[in-house]
């Protein structure tokens, strides 16, 4: 097994740094084990540092309003994450718990900060950037949550048909219909809900009507 | 009309118990060790437990109803 200066000078972040930094990060590490399923942190949550998997899986996902989880990633030995709340400050992005039995060690933000202590340029940009990712990555997952709700307003438009009318009535399963607007079933029971609050459909037990196809236009 | 409840592929079912131990309302439990519906009454269409099957033998299908909302003249063919 690779010892944890070893495994810190493969990190992308750690390689061009020398024997006596490591070594200070070596000294400062922490080290982690969780059982299968175990949470590591929770989304939400302040920063304790950046993580870095020795052993095991780690999965980091983000819980919907529904209590759904959505996977970002599942980390494997040598990858770091939550990195983002280490150079921006703020709250921990996403949730991580353990797939496996895993051993992780955590460098401590102030002592990930402290690497940058000669160069203060360097934290102020890496702060910045932090920032900004962290906006993107809010706006891609609301235009891709978006995108799912038009695509999916298309779907009802182009397959709802009066009952007892000359075509029949399409009977679909939310992945069936997550296969054919290229999604996924969470994705789905998130956009019929959200379609359904904007007041285009009904969601009556089995029964998706459509009550305001000019509003379902409308989101296309 | 009595509403929807998940349809069960009894072949398909494998006995496992996830449905029964999702399901929020009890509406479904193990019958000779096959997943039945026991109490559709309960059952309000969650759909929770369709993804939770293993070998995925619920499916819990949506009809996509154009709704009639002023009563207007059927189209014929
Ligand atoms: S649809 Fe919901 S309420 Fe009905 S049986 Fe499944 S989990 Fe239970
Ligand atoms: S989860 Fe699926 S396989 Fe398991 S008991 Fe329910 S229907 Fe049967």
């Amino acid at each position: 097994m690779l010892s944890a200066a070893d495994l810190l000078k493969t990190l992308p972040y750690f390689e061009t740094l020398g024997t006596d930094a490591i070594e200070h990060i070596t000294r400062e590490v922490l080290e982690f084990s969780f059982a299968r399923g175990e949470v590591l942190f929770l989304e939400g949550e302040s920063c304790r540092g950046l993580y870095v998997i020795k052993s095991g899986q780690v999965r980091i996902f983000k819980t919907s309003p529904e209590g759904r989880e959505q996977v970002l990633l599942v980390a494997k030995p040598g990858d770091s994450f939550n990195d983002v709340p280490v150079f921006d400050g703020g709250p921990n992005p996403a949730s991580a718990s353990a797939l496996e039995e895993s051993t992780i060690y955590l460098i401590p933000t102030e002592v990930a900060l402290s690497l940058l202590t000669d160069c203060p340029i360097a934290v102020s940009i890496l702060k910045l950037f932090a920032v900004r990712l962290r906006h993107l990555t809010m706006m891609v997952e609301d235009l891709s949550f978006r995108s799912v709700v038009g695509r999916m307003a298309k779907l009802l438009l182009d397959l709802a048909v009066v009952e007892d009318g000359p075509s029949p009535v399409r009977r679909l399963t939310q992945d069936e219909m997550a296969a054919m607007v290229g999604s996924v079933r969470d994705m789905i029971g998130r956009a019929l809900k959200h379609i359904e609050r904007a007041g285009a459909i009904k969601i009556e037990g089995q029964r998706i009507m459509v009550v305001a196809p000019e509003k379902l236009r409308e989101m296309m | 009309m009595r509403g929807a409840i998940p349809r069960i592929n009894l072949e398909k079912c494998t006995g496992c118990g996830d449905c029964v131990e999702w399901c929020p309302t009890d509406a479904v439990a193990l019958v000779n060790e096959k997943a039945v519906v026991v109490s559709p009454d309960d059952c309000y269409y969650c759909t929770d437990c369709e993804p939770v099957c293993p070998p995925g033998a619920i499916r819990c299908p949506f009809e996509i109803i154009l709704a009639i909302t002023q009563p207007r003249a059927p189209k014929e063919e």
